[in-house]
């Protein structure tokens, strides 16, 4: 009996394994240039999630995370939180009224009280982010009872996740788009259930922040 | 001596407390949810018009509550924005006139001499619901009548405004906080939208340049 468990065990361990292998995260990013930039170290970068779309949504926590991951490490880059940009901008940076592109800007940087108010916070770049993350081809099912004698899960799950996110990077100083930057991570997660449910959930959303992160802290500072 | 329950009572007992908290959960479901909507709004960065202003908030924008019914045509959620409404003005109109004066009837303003008086009014409210629309998005649309009036309470202008708000949905989130964070942008739109488009509504626009006034 206890042979027959440690069996059990060590072919259940094994596929765990090779579970958790399989559910990482492959990412691809893409960059194109249209000027050149360098950022000076009194100088600051905003990013901001486009909210336009009627269907979906920038998420305003992936938008942080951007702006976290970018003050981190070498060649850290200074920038302005999102919320408090818009805040102090307002009511020129709402989803009804912000700048859809650097025309826009141009318009609106005629206003006196937004352009002190550019200074003020010493803003060199805009970033434009727009995306989200779709979850597609769910398979499997997991089936949970509970008794007297107690309870548990069993089943197989799985699903595949996209993470995709571009990133428009606007020169505040010539009133130009300087270039995007686009990433797509995708991901399998699973989720096997024996008798207690053990996620394995591919970080898809996490990788694209951090290579987005690290992508445009190398475009802003003109590498 | 201490007495001790036998083990027929011990699990009469258990399966008794495991009852009532079986129907406490029941209960718990039944019954509207209140989401009074609570929210802080910047003040806009706009010119001021230099005009004295009275500001009237009737019973209604007070008071204002939306209903939402669930399918089967039970009260759902009872969403309460009135006061909220009320702080949002307060914070709005400060920045697009010089003075600002509340006032708690129409009799007043005549009596203070003011330029005029804004009198806002809730038209319609909608509400849509990832559960019910299944998008994963919470969505609210207001629609408003805005009055302004001369200080005898002549009319100015009367016009149309509509703010819409979404929020996406959050693995923890609960529905009120949903519902709320959808409100709380549907009414920095309106801020938004009526601080920039109040010298373009065609009347207020010509009532201003009859005083010189250039918007």
């Amino acid at each position: 009996m206890n042979a027959m468990m440690k069996s059990v065990f060590a072919k259940f361990a094994a596929v765990m394994v090779l579970v958790l292998l399989a559910s990482c995260t492959s990412t691809t990013v893409d960059e194109f240039r249209r000027a050149e930039t360098g950022i000076e170290s009194h100088e600051s970068v905003v990013i901001l999630g486009r909210r336009q779309a009627s269907d979906y949504e920038t998420r305003s926590e992936f938008v942080k995370c951007v702006g976290e991951r970018m003050t981190r490490g070498d060649n850290a880059i200074a920038v302005v939180p999102e919320q408090e940009f818009i805040d102090a901008m307002f009511p020129w940076f709402e989803p009804r009224t912000a700048p859809l592109r650097t025309q826009d800007l141009e318009q609106l940087m005629v206003e006196d009280v937004v352009a002190a108010k550019m200074n003020e916070f010493g803003i060199r770049y805009i970033v434009w982010v727009d995306g989200f993350t779709e979850t597609t081809d769910r398979a499997g099912s997991i089936s949970c009872t509970i008794g007297p004698g107690g309870g548990g899960c069993f089943g197989f799950g799985t699903w595949e996740d996209d993470a995709n996110f571009d990133a428009r990077v606007w020169d505040v100083g010539t009133l130009t788009n300087v270039g995007t930057i686009n990433t797509d991570a995708t991901g399998q997660s699973y989720l096997p259930a024996l008798v207690v449910p053990i996620p394995l959930i591919a970080r898809v959303e996490a990788n694209a922040c951090n290579r987005l992160a690290a992508q445009l802290k190398q475009f802003v500072n003109g590498s | 001596m201490i007495a001790r329950m036998r083990p027929g009572q011990q699990h009469f007992k258990r399966r008794w407390r495991v009852a009532v908290m079986a129907l406490g959960l029941l209960l718990s479901a039944c019954g509207v949810n209140n989401v009074v909507v609570e929210g802080n709004f910047p003040t806009p960065n706009i010119a001021r018009l230099p005009l004295t202003v009275a500001v009237y908030y009737d019973d209604a924008l007070r008071d204002y509550a939306y209903v939402e019914y669930s399918e089967t045509g039970q009260e759902e959620y009872n969403i309460e924005s009135g006061i909220s409404h009320i702080r949002l003005f307060d914070a709005v109109l400060p920045a697009m006139f010089d003075n600002v004066v509340l006032i708690n009837d129409l009799e007043e303003a005549a009596q203070l001499g003011v330029d005029a008086v804004f009198a806002p009014a809730i038209e319609e409210f909608q509400l849509a619901l990832p559960a019910k629309t299944k998008l994963d998005v919470y969505e609210v649309w207001i629609k408003y009548n805005m009055r302004l009036l001369t200080s005898e309470g002549d009319y100015i202008a009367d016009w149309v405004l509509t703010s819409y708000g979404k929020t996406p949905t959050s693995t923890f989130g609960s529905v009120e906080a949903g519902i709320n964070d959808a409100a709380i942008v549907a009414l920095r739109d309106l801020a938004s939208s009526f601080s920039l488009s109040f010298g373009q509504v065609p009347e207020v626009r010509d009532w201003l340049s009859a005083r010189g006034i250039r918007s």
